[in-house]
């Protein structure tokens, strides 16, 4: 009996370790559909941070397509396989709102980059964004063309998704808010291929800016077109535009005069960190890293950080998201308390002579 | 208001051409063979891709491009008849369409692996910037699509009007028995009608490309696109085809610009339902129900 003491104790101690040698990551992303832009990066992200870490977590990447019941199902799927000590869960903002119920029931965080801001407002404590919400990046995205640009006729162009309409309420109030009030808006389906019509309305409307908030291939479609067609009034657009893969689909002159609001731009540089960040995710995907993937990585390290600090199952896990801050390399990180982990925000502008934006101006949170 | 009215048009017309070769090619093959190629829209977007990716390897304006796209998709749409139609000939036309739409959904997936997912940019038919004239900014993009389209679509009709394949093309097409009696190899001309129809698909993907970009999702919003303007000009009617297309494109540029787009594509599907209704046969006759 004697001689067991010592190998339940050598088992005891190992245990932790055997766990989190088998501890499964599931990584619920678009990688097809209208969002596979994003949905990649957040992938990438997320891998870049389990290889980087080296912690024996594996991730298990389903894909989420585009529609609420691809997410859920892919949710099914990774529960499956067992209790994963947390899920990476969708960019998507629709998908979002069908996999928080889930998430409750199952009592699994969610590791979410998703901007829409109705995923944090629902009292749900197991959703935790590392992505500024639309109150962060639509109140920056207003300050800076109102503030800096001097622009006071602005025209709002915005997708019809969950994503688009959040974004457009926070931009309406705040524009309204400085004193600019949006002289023209239209929504937009993902699926619309020809932003002029939009375009011609916001020009008649005597818009000196337009400000878009629409996913990554309609922010490049309206800026390509607006520019074909003459119209140089600055652009102000969303965080899609920030993206090395939208600019790649517009010319340096199409992108003169063009802003965008984003959390982070890794390929503009800022610190040693974000640099090396850069260049191993460039040897890994082959292609640039952009704000989306680097706040994925941000939330990937913090949850391995909290596995690390010796959260053993999901409540603790969640625990430790909730109460502790994180320094990632796009920002500090910490819970508002409904799951907003992430509070600043920064302005990048094209110099219409290269791809590669500037940042210019930072919008600090308060938390 | 002038300037408006200048861009609008513009606009409206180069869509419009580019649509025009989309349901013009789904119509040569409803007429060749009585069933809709499913994987057209597909087409259309591997036409795209190939753009991008001739653009990428010869670095030049998209317009130079044109017969190396229309040599390409033909062969794909020789391809895509001996896979999808010559072995299911003989049963019934379900079987037609759902082979067809297996092709597409293999194309897509196809080119979602080659590609990735992210957008692509195809050359640009010409590259220079808007014409100016009189203060109207006029789109070379547009331009040249309206000429380039123009070109192949009077390109087609003189191959059908005017030169013995296009006779025969025809022949097969209003009556394939009687075509074959006379002497016509209508599985040739069959064939051919996939490469003429594929091969206007794939320069429809080439003008769409510059200023929609391409992604391998595209094909079926491009069918529906298609199937609407066929359905609205005339089923298997060629100069239904481009009327369709015209009526489409007016209502996502005009409508959409005097309406919103959403409102523009409700009426649009108004007034397809409406069709059906008060005119099945289109606006150029032939009834809908015979080869749909």
């Amino acid at each position: 009996m004697t001689c067991l003491r010592p190998l339940s104790i050598l088992f005891l101690v190992l245990l932790p370790s055997f766990a989190v040698a088998e501890t499964r990551l599931p990584v619920l992303v678009p990688i097809t559909g209208f969002l596979a832009l994003e949905g990649a990066s957040q992938r990438n992200g997320a891998l870049l941070a389990l290889k980087h870490a080296n912690a024996g977590v594996t991730a298990e990447v389903l894909d989420t397509g585009a529609t609420p019941e691809g997410a859920v199902t892919a949710f099914e799927r990774a529960m499956s396989g067992g209790r994963p000590p947390a899920v990476v869960a969708p960019i998507l903002g629709t998908q979002m709102l069908a996999l928080l119920p889930l998430a409750e029931r199952e009592k699994v965080p969610l590791i979410t980059i998703s901007g829409t801001a109705k995923i944090t407002e629902l009292d749900n404590k197991f959703v935790f964004r590392f992505f500024p919400g639309d109150e962060v990046v639509k109140l920056a995205q207003a300050r800076y063309t109102v503030e800096k640009l001097g622009r006071k006729k602005p025209a709002l162009l915005y997708q019809t998704t969950a994503y688009g309409q959040s974004g457009r309420q926070h931009l309406a109030e705040q524009f309204a808010r400085l004193g600019a009030p949006l002289v023209f808006e239209e929504a937009l389906a993902p699926t619309v291929k020809d932003v002029l019509p939009a375009l011609i309305k916001a020009q008649a409307a005597g818009a000196d800016v337009l400000i878009l908030h629409l996913h990554a291939p309609s922010t490049a479609l309206a800026i390509s077109q607006a520019r074909a067609q003459g119209i140089a009034l600055p652009i102000v657009a969303g965080s899609a535009m920030h993206q090395p893969a939208t600019a790649d689909l517009l010319s340096p002159r199409d992108l003169s005069g063009v802003c965008a609001e984003t959390a982070a731009s890794p390929i503009s540089g800022g610190s040693a960190e974000m640099a090396k960040f850069t260049q191993d995710y460039r040897k890994e995907f082959s292609s640039e890293p952009d704000a989306f993937a680097v706040a994925q990585y941000d939330g990937t390290t913090m949850l391995l950080a909290a596995l690390k600090a010796g959260a053993k199952d999901a409540v603790q896990l969640r625990d430790y998201l909730a109460r502790n801050p994180h320094q990632g390399l796009a920002m500090r990180y910490r819970s508002d308390g409904k799951g907003n982990m992430a509070h600043d925000a920064v302005i990048v502008c094209f110099d219409g002579k290269s791809r590669v934006p500037a940042i210019v101006e930072r919008y600090a949170g308060t938390q | 208001m002038l300037e408006l009215i200048a861009q609008l048009s513009l606009n409206t017309l180069a869509l419009a051409a580019a649509y025009a070769l989309v349901a013009l090619g789904f119509v040569l093959v409803i007429n060749a063979v009585g069933a809709v190629n499913f994987a057209h829209g597909d087409l259309v977007v591997a036409g795209g891709f190939v753009a991008v990716l001739f653009g990428l390897q010869f670095d030049l304006p998209g317009i130079a491009l044109v017969p190396l796209i229309l040599l390409v998709t033909a062969a794909l749409g020789i391809g895509l008849s001996l896979i999808a139609y010559f072995p299911l000939r003989r049963g019934p036309p379900v079987g037609i369409y759902v082979s067809t739409i297996a092709v597409g959904v293999m194309l897509q997936n196809a080119l979602l692996n080659v590609f990735g997912p992210a957008p692509r940019r195809g050359p640009p038919l010409i590259d220079s910037p808007p014409l100016h004239l009189g203060g109207i900014a006029l789109s070379t993009q547009a331009l040249a699509t309206i000429v380039a389209a123009g070109a192949l679509v009077f390109g087609l009709h003189l191959l059908l009007e005017r030169t013995q394949i296009g006779r025969q093309l025809r022949a097969t097409a209003q009556d394939p028995l009687m075509a074959q009696s006379v002497g016509i190899d209508t599985r040739l001309t069959i064939a051919l009608s996939f490469a003429l129809a594929t091969a206007l698909a794939g320069a429809a993907g080439l003008l769409l490309a510059p200023l929609h970009f391409v992604t391998p999702h595209d094909g079926a919003a491009l069918i529906l696109k298609a199937y609407v303007a066929t359905v609205i000009g005339g089923w298997g009617r060629l100069q239904g085809a481009l009327m369709g297309a015209l009526i489409v494109a007016a209502f996502e540029i005009v409508g959409a610009t005097i309406l919103s787009q959403p409102v523009a594509e409700a009426l649009l599907y108004l007034v397809l339902l409406g069709t059906l209704w008060l005119k099945p046969e289109g606006l150029f006759g032939e009834a809908s129900g015979r080869r749909a």
